[in-house]
C-alpha cells in the first residue's frame, strides 16, 4: 500500500509542479509520537507545504524530519532485495519473499536516529480537516553499536552491529538504511495548532560488523519494519 | 529527550513481563534417554550467571546422535530460555537445541544436524529474547 501511495505521491508532485505558480504555502512544525509491540518513536519535522488548485485543497510538501526510534527485542530481517526477492529492478514489487534466503538478527535494544528529507501530500476536506501521506526519501542515520543475536535455523552467533548510515528510497526491498512514513488526519484546533493522528510505517536498518549471513550469498543489512500507531501535533509557522 | 526516556521505561517495563516463561514441572514425557546406554563425550558442571542455575551439562553419543543431558538441573525462571552449544560462553558461535523444556529436572536434547562438536566445549542457558546468559556449563 506504502508503493502505491508513493506513486500517487509522484504523480501529484508533477501534477503539483504544472499549477505550482497558483499556490499559497505553509511552514509548520510538526511532532510524533509513535508508539507499537515493545517500541516506539519520536519524531520532529520542518515542513514546506505548497496548497495547490482552484480551492487550494491539494498539499503538496517537502522538508526534513528528525525520527529517533527505540524499542525492545526486535527482529531484524535480512534486507536487500536481491536477496528477499531474488532481483533488484522493478519486478520486485511483485515477487513473493523467499523465506529460504531470509535469517534474523535478533536486537535486544535497537536505537536508530535518523535525518531525512520527505515528501509530503494531502487533501484539505474542510477548513479544519486534511489528510495526508509522507515519507523519507533521502538522508542519514546513526546510533550506537549493539550487540545482536544471529540466527539461521539452529545456528547462531553474537555479533555487534550499527544502524546503516546512508538512507535512501528506492523500489520495494532496494531501500536502503532507516526511513520513515506517515498515513495521517490533521485538525486545526486554533489558528497556529493542529492535532495529528495516523499510522507510521518505519523502516530501521542495521549493519553488521561482518557479513554474518553467507547463503546464498555473503549479507551484513538487516531491517526491521514497524507499523505504529503515530499521534502528534502541528505547529504553524507564521 | 524526557520524552523519549519515558518512552524507553514504559517499553522496557512492558517487555519485562514473563510471559514466554519456562515450564518448572520436571518432565513426565519425552525423558527416555538413558545415558548408560551412549557414549559420554564431555561433561561439566552448571554454575549461574548472575542467575541461579546448578546441575550437571554432558554431551553424549549414541546410535549415530549426539545429545546434551541436563541431569541433575535446576535453573531460575526466566522469558525465552534456550540451550545453546556453544564454542565459547559469549554465544559468539553456537548451536541451538532448543527452548529449555523445564526449569527443574532432567532433560535431554538431541543436537540437530550431527555436527562435529569438537569445539562446542560449552552448554549455555540463555534467554534469546534480551540476549541474557543465565548459566554456563564448560565442558571437559
Amino acid at each position: 500500500m506504502i508503493r502505491t501511495l508513493l506513486f500517487a505521491l509522484i504523480g501529484f508532485l508533477y501534477a503539483g509542479l504544472a499549477c505550482a505558480q497558483s499556490s499559497t504555502t505553509q511552514n509548520s512544525i510538526n511532532l510524533g509520537l509513535a508508539f507499537g509491540a515493545s517500541q516506539g518513536s519520536l519524531s520532529a519535522a520542518f515542513a514546506h507545504d505548497w496548497y495547490l488548485g482552484k480551492k487550494k485543497k491539494f498539499i503538496l510538501g517537502t522538508g526534513g524530519r528528525f525520527t529517533a526510534y527505540v524499542a525492545q527485542n526486535q527482529y531484524y530481517e535480512t534486507a536487500p532485495a536481491k536477496l528477499t526477492s531474488g532481483g533488484t529492478g522493478l519486478g520486485v514489487l511483485f515477487e513473493e519473499t523467499i523465506t529460504a534466503n531470509i535469517d534474523t538478527f535478533l536486537i535486544s535494544s535497537p536505537n536508530v536516529y535518523a535525518i531525512n528529507a520527505f515528501i509530503n501530500l494531502g487533501y484539505q476536506f474542510s477548513e479544519k480537516f486534511s489528510v495526508g501521506f509522507n515519507i523519507d526519501a533521502i538522508g542519514f542515520s546513526f546510533g550506537g553499536e549493539k550487540q545482536g543475536n544471529y540466527i539461521n535455523g539452529s545456528q547462531g552467533q553474537l555479533t555487534t552491529a550499527t544502524p546503516t548510515s546512508f538512507n535512501l528510497l528506492l523500489i520495494s526491498d532496494n531501500d536502503l538504511g532507516s526511513l520513515n512514513s506517515e498515513l495521517y488526519g490533521k485538525y486545526k484546533i486554533n489558528e497556529q495548532w493542529s492535532i495529528r493522528a495516523g499510522v507510521q510505517f518505519l523502516f530501521t536498518e542495521y549493519t553488521t560488523k561482518t557479513e554474518v549471513q553467507q547463503f546464498p550469498e555473503p549479507n551484513d543489512r538487516f531491517r526491521n519494519k514497524s507499523l505504529m500507531i503515530m499521534i502528534g501535533a502541528s505547529f504553524k509557522l507564521k | 529527550m524526557k520524552k523519549l526516556i519515558i518512552l524507553s521505561v514504559l517499553l522496557i517495563s512492558v517487555c519485562c513481563s514473563e510471559e514466554n516463561a519456562t515450564p518448572t514441572a520436571p518432565l513426565t514425557t519425552n525423558n527416555d534417554f538413558d545415558p548408560s546406554m551412549a557414549t559420554l563425550i564431555k561433561s561439566g558442571t552448571l554454575v549461574g550467571v548472575g542467575h541461579t542455575v546448578s546441575g550437571t551439562a554432558a554431551l553424549y553419543e549414541s546410535a549415530g546422535k549426539k545429545v546434551v543431558l541436563l541431569d541433575p538441573f535446576s535453573s531460575q525462571n526466566g522469558p525465552d530460555l534456550k540451550v545453546y552449544l556453544s564454542k565459547d560462553q559469549n554465544a559468539s558461535q553456537y548451536i541451538s537445541l532448543g527452548k529449555l523444556k523445564t526449569t527443574t529436572g532432567k532433560q535431554s536434547y538431541e543436537v540437530p544436524g550431527n555436527p562435529d562438536v569438537t569445539d562446542y566445549d560449552f552448554v549455555l542457558i540463555w534467554c534469546e529474547q534480551f540476549s541474557v546468559l543465565f548459566g554456563k556449563a564448560e565442558l571437559l
